[in-house]
C-alpha cells in the first residue's frame, strides 16, 4: 500500500491494520485469539469511524477496491466479527458454547 | 442507504393467546410424553435408513451450486450408504449419479464440488459423459463380453424447486417431487428465492448427537430466552411474549411451518444500528417491506414478526425472512452422529455497505447456532443412560411432537407393541 493512498481521516485506524483479514477463518481466529482489551480497543476505533469509512468504500466499485480501500473493507468485516464478543457477550467466546473452530465455513 | 433506524415504539400486542395451545388444535399428535428411544436407538437408525431416507425426495443444495456445464456437486449420503454426484449437463439439465465406478466400485468423484468435462476413475482410468453414459474402458479389448452401454454411472432421481435440487435414491420414485412438496409449496411460492441466492454462505461441522436431537433444537423457541439469553433472547423475546411463542404454525402430513416472532421494542447494538442503516438485518427490520413477500410466508401479517420455519421432510428446513433467508441440513452419519450444515442466503451485496451489513448478519446468526451446538451433545451424551424413557412436551414444542409422530409413521417401530 502506498502510504499516501490512506485517507488522512482514517489514519486513528492504521495501528489495527493486523485486523485486516481476508477470509472469516483467518478474523474468526484472529477473535478467539485475541484478548479482550485488545478486540476492545479495535472495536472503539473502528466503531466511532465506521459509518465515514462505509460512505467512503461505497464509492468504489464493491469488485474492484483499491488495496487501501479492500483493507478498510476487511476492518470493516473484522468488527462484524468481534461486535457479538464486544456488545453481547464481554468476552471472545461465550462459556458453554460450542467450539467455534468445529463449525467450519466452508466459504470465504 | 436508509435514513431511518427502528424507533423502538412499535406496538408490542401479545401473541393471540387462543392460538398459544397448540396440543389443541392436532389433538390427534396426543399430549403424552415422547420416547427417548428413538434419540439413541441403532435398530431405530436402521429402520430410518432404510423407511425413510430411501424412500423419500433428498435436498442437496442449490442449482446456483452447479451454474455451469460441468459443474458439480457431491452429497455424501452416509445414511444410505453411499454419495452422490449431482451435475450439471452439456445441455444445462441436471444429472445425479451414484458416486461409484462401474467397474470395482471406487468413488470417481473424490473432492465435494467442482468442474468437469468428463468423470475419470482414478483407479484404472474408466471415464464417464456428464450424462453419466461411460464412454471411455481404457485396454477394452481384454474384457470379455462387456455390454458398455450398459455399464453407465447409476442413475438416481433428481429434480428441482424453486431452484432447490432434490434427489431420490429410487430412480423411478413413486412420488415426484412436486407431488412430494405439494403441502408446503403455497407457503413459498412467490418467495425470491432466486434473488436471494447470489451470495451464500456455508458451514459444515459434525457433531455427536442424533439428527433428531440436532433438529429438533431448532423446532421451537421456547428455548430461546435461556440458551440464548446473550445473543438473541431481546430480538426475539419481549415482556409481553416472554417465552417466545410461535404468531402461526400448520403442521402437515409430513412437513410444517411456523412464524416466530420478533420484538418491535428490540433496541439494536451499535454495530447492528449500522447494519440495518447500510442494508438490513433480521434482528432489526420489523414490520418493513411484508409487501413484499409472498402471502404464504408471515401468513397473519403481524408486524412483530421476524422468520418463517418451513421443516421439509425428514431433514432439511428453509427459514424465510425478509431480505435473506437460510437453511439447516441435518445428514444422518449414525445414531448418535450427524453432519449438520447450514447455509444462509442474501442478495448480491452492491457496495460495501451492503457487504458489511451482511456479514454481521452473518456472524450474528453463526453465534447464536453455537450457543444451540452445545446443548445437543450434552443431551445425547445422556439420552442413552436409561435414566428417563420419556420427554415431556408443551404446546409451543409441537413440531418435536409432529416430527416424532410423521418419523414413527415411517419407521413403524411401534407399531404392534
Amino acid at each position: 500500500m502506498a502510504e499516501s493512498d490512506w485517507p488522512a481521516a482514517f489514519s486513528t485506524l492504521q495501528p489495527f491494520l493486523g485486523w485486516a483479514l481476508a477470509t472469516e477463518a483467518e478474523r474468526t481466529h484472529k477473535r478467539q485469539t485475541s484478548e479482550m482489551a485488545d478486540i476492545q480497543a479495535f472495536y472503539v476505533a473502528m466503531l466511532s469511524h465506521l459509518e465515514d469509512v462505509l460512505v467512503y468504500l461505497n464509492q468504489f466499485p464493491l469488485e474492484r477496491l483499491p488495496s487501501h480501500a479492500q483493507q478498510l473493507m476487511d476492518m470493516t468485516l473484522s468488527l462484524a466479527e468481534i461486535a457479538p464478543a464486544v456488545e453481547l457477550f464481554g468476552q471472545p467466546r461465550e462459556d458453554d458454547t460450542f467450539d467455534p473452530f468445529r463449525f467450519v465455513p466452508q466459504h470465504h | 442507504m436508509k435514513d431511518r433506524q427502528p424507533t423502538g415504539t412499535g406496538e408490542n400486542a401479545a401473541p393471540d393467546q387462543s392460538n398459544d395451545r397448540w396440543n389443541d388444535k392436532y389433538p390427534h399428535l396426543g399430549t403424552a410424553p415422547i420416547p427417548i428411544e428413538p434419540y439413541i436407538s441403532r435398530e431405530y437408525f436402521a429402520l430410518e435408513r432404510e423407511r425413510i431416507f430411501r424412500n423419500v425426495w433428498l435436498n442437496v443444495g442449490r442449482i446456483e451450486d452447479i451454474p455451469h456445464p460441468g459443474d458439480y456437486v457431491v452429497a455424501a449420503l452416509t445414511v444410505c450408504r453411499t454419495s452422490v454426484v449431482v451435475v450439471r449437463g452439456k445441455g444445462g439439465q441436471i444429472h445425479a449419479f451414484h458416486n461409484m465406478c462401474s467397474h470395482r466400485g471406487n468413488k470417481v468423484v473424490w473432492d465435494n464440488a467442482g468442474r468437469c468435462r468428463n468423470f475419470t476413475c482414478k483407479f484404472h482410468g474408466w471415464s464417464y459423459g456428464l450424462d453419466g453414459r461411460l464412454t471411455f474402458i481404457p485396454d477394452e479389448q481384454r474384457f470379455c463380453g462387456l455390454q458398455k452401454d450398459k455399464l453407465g454411472l447409476t442413475p438416481v432421481a433428481v429434480d428441482t424447486w424453486a431452484g432447490f435440487i432434490f434427489i431420490h435414491l429410487d430412480p423411478n420414485p413413486v412420488e415426484t417431487l412436486r407431488t412430494y412438496l405439494a403441502e408446503v409449496v403455497p407457503g413459498l411460492e412467490g418467495y425470491p428465492f432466486s434473488e436471494l441466492s447470489a451470495t451464500r454462505f456455508c458451514w459444515r461441522t459434525e457433531i455427536k448427537a442424533n439428527w433428531k436431537v440436532a433438529q429438533d433444537a431448532f423446532q421451537e423457541g421456547y428455548h430461546f430466552p435461556v440458551r440464548h439469553k446473550a445473543s438473541a433472547a431481546a430480538a426475539f423475546t419481549s415482556e409481553t411474549n416472554p417465552y417466545c411463542h410461535f404468531l402461526s404454525l400448520d403442521l402437515y402430513e409430513r412437513h410444517r411451518r411456523t412464524s416466530s416472532y420478533g420484538n418491535l421494542d428490540y433496541t439494536p447494538t451499535p454495530v447492528a444500528g449500522m447494519a440495518y442503516q447500510f442494508g438490513s438485518s433480521v434482528v432489526v427490520e420489523r414490520g418493513l417491506a411484508m409487501d413484499n413477500l409472498p402471502a404464504g410466508v408471515n401468513p397473519t401479517r403481524r408486524p412483530d414478526w421476524s422468520i418463517d420455519v418451513f421443516w421439509i421432510f425428514p431433514n432439511f428446513s428453509i427459514f424465510p425472512s425478509n431480505g435473506t433467508y437460510l437453511t439447516h441440513h441435518f445428514w444422518p452419519v449414525s445414531a448418535d452422529r450427524t453432519i449438520w450444515e447450514t447455509r444462509t442466503y442474501f442478495p448480491k451485496a452492491e457496495n460495501a455497505g451492503q457487504k458489511f451489513s451482511q456479514e454481521y448478519s452473518k456472524v450474528l446468526l453463526r453465534d447464536i447456532l453455537m450457543e444451540d451446538g452445545t446443548t445437543l451433545e450434552h443431551m445425547q451424551d445422556v439420552l442413552a443412560s436409561g435414566a428417563k424413557t420419556h420427554m415431556p412436551l408443551q404446546h409451543q414444542e409441537i413440531c418435536v411432537r409432529h416430527a416424532y409422530n410423521v418419523v414413527e409413521d415411517y419407521v413403524g417401530f411401534y407399531a404392534g407393541r
